[in-house]
């Protein structure tokens, strides 16, 4: 098409640029763009690995499964007369048995969590609560760490960035946290964490005078996330701090200098300038580490096991323990787009857009 | 006077500050190095131990033997060699193939580069999770061995990235070095590994060094490739999954002394290559 002699050379750079990009996306084709399709088409199936039965198509099947809840109401337990029965010690109205209550037919429902509002007794009903906890489990656990690891990487980012000796040696410090494995850090954690004072952590307690020097920090319940939050905030806060370095790094010097003149304090500064400059990027770095934290694996696999899950240890113990094919894929589907929502929310929210900076 | 004293009072709130934080960052790994010293009785000590001590006489007593143990765990040193293997070769191969397309999306004009580039950085926010089942479907159909799975799958994260900072290190070199190359009759071709390659070596160090730790750290892909495959599996399988010599409880002693091992290398990194470190892992994130 091109005569010219330019227009050729132009042609010809540009079957350079498609021949030097071929192999870049090549490699993505096989090994994100195919799995990600035959994915999304086995999420469709019944498919379970090295099985015997043949696989067929299920429709929605699989989803219905992960995601189906209720809301029921749970009445009082009544006696002969038609009163609620009361528990003589505690004073409190008993209630019917959840499991009695929620629904069996197509898909038996389990009960997740009860509630009551108003003076009505709810159970919340899912086909399966491991995924519907995993869910809530690793939203409450992404929120969280990455809001204090916004805040605790901000004081460390703005303490690194202030002149003193050895700087150069505490930004190498800071980085060790972020280099370790997470496997080893997960193992290192566990074991601080021990239920008895042989662990770090109730020693330090019990030495403190609290607690009784054996809290159940990984078995109990009530302490499971928060400990899971801290051992994360602890190893990504260095990766944020960077981020957030980077960008007071281009924060002009001059600006202070003005502030200085017009006489604002440290706390003044911070709010009014800081601040409102490093916006751009909080965002990134937000993105960056939400992303990251919904799709946590490693930590929970490692300290937690099938004791509780967050969404990519559901789906790794579908696949590798249960062989669900098809139920596992579903779940990476419902993962991906979890994930591409919160990218694509934050972006608009924070006003990010692509070709800043 | 007052001054003189407020900013006294500064320098010592921003050393309080300071060890603080590196208290908070350095500790757990301390305590790491200090149970790795400790024998399963020694271990079993409350209130647990500051530092190694003889559970007897209370005094200094390093403990040697999960060392041993451990440097004579074949599964823990086939797990170093694995681990060499796969994150050498991952990052060689991510950075020959993403130096292409850094070469091509920093330096050359064609159409649809916008749309390129998107695709790149898209692509370096990719979920491994959302493709596991794909990824263990295709290699278990078509058999591919665990070690040469995970040299593959692993530039799923190391490429995108590669491929992204080498971008914008390619598009900072002058143009003018392209073009007197071309007039001097190199062919692109020639330009880029003969003028710009040699130039964006410090780059490569970077990008390498990150892919390099990427791969070492990768825990995922690698447990469920090698979920049947006990020989191929690499130092975070086996840390995250300690194989005991004997059957006892967990040998934690043993774990931290792997830990310990299979972090110095990256702490050593981190050192070294401070710098570099920072400066492509917010190269890669901040520029986005």
């Amino acid at each position: 098409m091109a005569k010219q002699g330019h227009g050729d050379l132009a042609v010809q750079e540009q079957r350079l640029a498609y021949g030097l990009l071929a192999p870049t996306f090549v490699v993505l084709l096989a090994i994100a763009i195919y799995p990600l399709f035959s994915v999304f088409y086995n999420s469709f199936t019944n498919n379970v690995f090295a099985s015997a039965t043949p696989t067929e198509t299920v429709g929605f099947e699989n989803y219905r499964r992960l995601l189906s809840l209720t809301i029921q109401v749970v009445p009082p337990k009544l006696d002969e007369a038609g009163q609620p029965v009361v528990d003589a010690e505690t004073g409190e109205v008993k209630y019917e048995s959840a499991v009695s209550i929620l629904p069996r037919e197509p898909l038996r429902f389990r009960p997740v969590n009860q509630f009551t509002l108003w003076g009505t007794r709810y159970v919340l009903g899912a086909t399966d609560p491991a995924f519907v906890l995993a869910v809530w489990d690793t939203m409450v656990f992404g929120v969280s760490t990455v809001f204090l690891e916004l805040v605790l990487g901000i004081v460390v980012a703005l303490l690194v960035n202030t002149n003193f000796k050895g700087r150069g040696v505490m930004r190498a410090l800071i980085l060790i946290p972020w280099a370790i494995p997470t496997a080893v850090s997960s193992q290192m954690w566990a074991y601080m964490l021990q239920p008895n004072r042989t662990g770090f952590f109730n020693t330090l307690f019990w030495h403190l005078g609290v607690g009784n020097g054996e809290i159940p920090f990984l078995s109990d319940p009530a302490w499971q996330l928060p400990s899971m939050i801290l051992i994360d905030v602890w190893k990504t806060t260095p990766f944020m701090a960077l981020l957030l370095l980077a960008g007071l790094q281009l924060i002009p010097e001059d600006i202070y200098e003005a502030a200085d003149v017009d006489g604002a304090g440290p706390v003044r500064k911070f709010f009014q300038l800081t601040l409102p400059l490093l916006r751009g990027t909080i965002a990134v770095a937000l993105v960056f580490r939400t992303l990251d934290a919904l799709r946590v694996f490693d930590l929970f696999q490692i300290v937690l096991g099938q004791a509780r899950y967050s969404m990519a240890s559901f789906t790794y113990y579908e696949l590798i323990q249960n062989r669900q094919m098809g139920y596992s894929s579903a779940s990476s589907v419902v993962i991906f787009v979890v994930l591409s929502i919160f990218a694509v929310a934050y972006m608009r929210g924070l006003g990010v857009k692509s070709d800043e900076h | 006077m007052s001054t003189k004293i407020k900013q006294r009072l500064n320098r010592v709130l921003l050393w309080g500050l300071i060890v603080v934080m590196a208290f908070w960052m350095l500790f757990p790994f301390y305590w790491a190095v200090n149970s790795s010293f400790k024998s399963e009785g020694m271990l079993a000590m409350t209130p647990t131990t500051f530092v190694p001590r003889d559970p007897d006489t209370g005094a200094l007593f390093l403990y040697l033997r999960n060392y041993e143990a451990v440097f004579t765990n074949q599964s823990f040193l086939r797990a170093i060699g694995n681990s060499l293997i796969v994150a050498a070769s991952t990052t060689l191969l991510s950075l020959a193939i993403g130096s292409f397309a850094g070469f091509a999306l920093g330096k050359l004009r064609y159409r649809g580069k916008t749309a390129t580039l998107y695709i790149i950085l898209a692509m370096t926010m990719f979920p491994a999770i959302a493709v596991l089942t794909g990824l263990y479907a295709i290699i278990t159909e078509l058999k591919i061995p665990p070690l040469l799975s995970m040299i593959f799958t692993y530039m799923l994260f190391t490429l995108p990235f590669t491929a992204w900072v080498l971008t914008a290190f390619f598009r900072e070199l002058p143009t003018e070095i392209f073009q007197s190359a071309q007039v001097d009759g190199a062919s692109p071709l020639q330009t880029f590994y003969l003028i710009l390659l040699p130039l964006t070596a410090p780059a490569m160090v970077t990008t390498g060094l990150l892919a390099f730790i990427g791969a070492w750290n990768e825990y995922l892909f690698a447990l469920t490739f090698t979920s049947i495959a006990p020989d191929a599996r690499t130092l975070p399988v086996i840390i995250a999954n300690f194989p005991s010599q004997f059957s006892r409880q967990i040998p934690f002693g043993e774990i931290m002394a792997g830990g310990v091992v299979s972090s110095i290398p990256l702490v050593l990194l981190v050192f070294i290559f401070q710098r570099r470190i920072v400066a492509g892992l917010t190269a890669g994130a901040v520029k986005g």
